[in-house]
């Protein structure tokens, strides 16, 4: 049986810790702290420090070990912490957020040579609540950066959903 | 965050703790999300933002480890180096201090008087 390493990494509020939790088939170790930021109160009570990790099954057999990171860029030093080993990166970014774009171009600079080396898939989530930008406007930003990878919507409170970004991403693995 | 007439006295104490030890090198105190409160070192070293928020990072790990085990709280985690050793440990469940000292062999010293200024902390906030 083999095991696959996959980081959730993205904006604060965006939901890695929720997706984690729900894909994860053992209890989610988690390392949220009740926050002090004005801007994190106004959408959450908690923020995570150090990290999450959960583990699922797949049907084939293959364990995914899912490690979640800080979302606040003064725990980016987690970020190259967490990334050591893994095999692919779900970038979730909040479409809610006041500069949604400018969030993903901080992640992908920020695992630009780890995104090179291995792979990674994008996902939206709040598009419900908040339609813009749309797909298109991200894949418009990746396309003038010369860089290919599928940008989907995700709820993170559907397991459904983000088992679609994981399967999205194993076949970026799979076939490039 | 602590409010700026608190931050003083907190400042104050962890003055106290250098004079009172010389083995220390730097204190702060941060808030379990990462936020620098209160710092004092005896030469500008270190970069003392940076270790609040990792000594935030390390303090909630331990906490998810101490729970894991059911070993209750997590009190300090220590972390002894080829240069010296840094402490860890809870004020209370919102703040953190980290002590750290350059002398190899001042555990017990760098310990025992950070747990009482970490204790005098919890009063004043």
């Amino acid at each position: 049986m083999s095991e696959i390493k996959i980081v959730f990494t993205g904006s604060m509020g965006a939901g890695k810790t929720t997706a984690i939790a729900a894909i994860s088939e053992i209890p989610v170790i988690s390392t949220d702290v009740r926050a002090t930021d004005a801007d994190v109160l106004q959408r959450k009570e908690t923020t995570t420090v150090a990290m999450d990790y959960g583990e699922l099954t797949l049907e084939d057999g293959q364990k995914l070990r899912l490690y979640g990171t800080p979302g606040q860029q003064r725990f980016e030093y987690m970020w190259k912490i967490l990334a050591r080993g893994a095999l692919g990166l779900v970038i979730l970014i909040d479409n809610s957020g006041s500069d949604p774009i400018g969030e993903l171009v901080r992640y992908i600079d920020n695992f630009r040579e780890f995104i090179n080396e291995t792979s990674a898939v994008i996902g939206i989530s709040h598009m419900d609540t908040n339609p813009e930008p749309d797909l298109q406007s991200y894949y418009s930003y990746l396309q003038e950066r010369g860089i290919e990878l599928p940008v989907l919507p995700v709820d993170a409170r559907s397991s459904d959903s983000v088992v679609m970004l994981i399967q999205a991403l194993l076949a970026m693995l799979e076939f490039g | 965050m602590l409010a700026p007439a608190i931050v003083k006295q907190v400042e104050v104490r962890l003055d106290k703790l250098l004079e009172m030890c010389s083995a220390v090198d730097a204190v702060v105190v941060a808030t379990l999300d990462g936020h620098l409160c209160a710092m004092k070192q005896r030469e500008k070293s270190y970069s003392l933002e940076r270790l609040a928020t990792m000594g935030s990072t390390l303090m909630s790990l331990g906490d998810t480890i101490t729970a894991e085990l059911a070993m209750g709280t997590c009190d300090n985690i220590i972390s002894e180096n080829r240069n010296g050793v840094v402490a860890f440990m809870h004020i209370n469940d919102d703040l953190v201090l980290v002590s750290l000292t350059t002398s190899k062999n001042s555990l017990g010293m760098l310990l025992g008087y950070s747990r009482s200024c970490a204790q005098d902390v919890a009063k004043m906030v």
